[in-house]
């Protein structure tokens, strides 16, 4: 049973998180004006067919905004934290050309995106026991092979506290 | 410690005014892209936000931008206006910098006081339009200059 619809590959999971635009933290709106007709639109419908659903899967928190047929010649606006606006003209461009210089001025690099990733995985280090938000374990009695949770099983006498106290104990005399 | 005096989330939205019946404030529609989990297709979910327009710029269809207030105004208005990014029927393209119209550029009205570099009376600008009745002086035509 095939999907529905003109590219349905646009809307699958797999598709949303190849996106590799990644806006820098000052990046708050993404404003797209463009028209339905005419040649020096192609580039620009194209842009928003495919590439917006990847960025704006991948910048959840920027606002995305779509303006149609507003003025002849088709542009981007970024609107940064401190004000600042970043004006793109995209007239007469190929979406991939688009895409590539977006990433250029306002996306985060390479570099930075795997700096982040290292972090990310120094964070959830598999030898940390911890809250289940944090870490992947709790306690060394989840782990097969060492010695079950004593809430459920009890021990064996000779590791009890309790026990080896009470031997101490009869040694010293 | 009431919530309602804490900052909010969202420092710079866009939106389109909807309403201006208020006492200087606007009433502005914005939309996000949130993406359904089952068709996995982003649909546009609008929210409305009460902004601070002090001047009275707004009309409903402009698009503006608005920007977080530090602290809530009273219990809705929560942002200040920061620009007018298009007013309706008077856009303006960033790139070429002329008046458009839909995908038409326009002329730029000609009765607007901000026009560059007109600096002639009406007087003198009717004078350009020379209308005239009639060709000779017999009768003195209706639409004679005044020469002040």
């Amino acid at each position: 049973m095939p999907m529905k619809g003109r590219f349905p590959i646009r809307r699958t999971l797999e598709y949303l998180q190849k996106g590799d635009i990644v806006f820098k933290n000052r990046v708050k709106i993404m404003t797209v004006n463009y028209n339905t007709h005419g040649e020096l639109s192609e580039g620009a419908r194209k842009f928003v067919f495919f590439n917006i659903p990847q960025i704006q899967y991948k910048n959840q928190w920027v606002q995305v905004m779509m303006f149609k047929n507003m003025t002849p010649s088709p542009f981007l606006k970024f609107y940064l934290d401190d004000g600042e606006q970043v004006l793109v003209d995209v007239e007469g461009k190929d979406h991939k050309h688009i895409s590539d210089h977006v990433r250029k001025i306002v996306g985060k690099t390479e570099e930075v995106l795997q700096a982040e990733a290292q972090a990310k995985m120094q964070e959830s280090n598999p030898a940390n026991f911890g809250p289940r938000k944090y870490c992947l374990r709790e306690c060394i009695c989840e782990v097969d092979g060492q010695v079950p949770c004593p809430g459920t099983i009890a021990l064996p006498k000779e590791m009890t506290g309790k026990y080896r106290t009470m031997m101490a104990a009869a040694q010293e005399e | 410690m009431s919530v309602r005096h804490a900052s909010v989330h969202a420092k710079w939205i866009i939106g389109r005014v909807i309403g201006t019946k208020m006492y200087k404030t606007a009433k502005v529609r914005v939309t996000r892209l949130v993406l359904d989990p089952y068709l996995l297709k982003y649909y546009n979910k609008r929210k409305t936000y009460f902004a601070h327009d002090a001047l009275r710029q707004c009309t409903e269809g402009d698009i503006v931008l608005l920007k977080a207030l530090p602290e809530a105004r009273s219990k809705h208005v929560k942002h200040e206006l920061a620009e007018i990014v298009h007013k309706v029927g008077r856009v303006v393209d960033p790139l070429t910098g002329m008046s458009v119209e839909g995908t038409q550029f326009v002329e730029p009205p000609t009765d607007l006081p901000l026009s560059l570099g007109e600096d002639q009376t009406l007087s003198e600008k009717l004078q350009e339009l020379n209308i005239s009745t009639a060709p000779s002086g017999a009768d003195s035509p209706p639409a004679q200059n005044p020469t002040s």
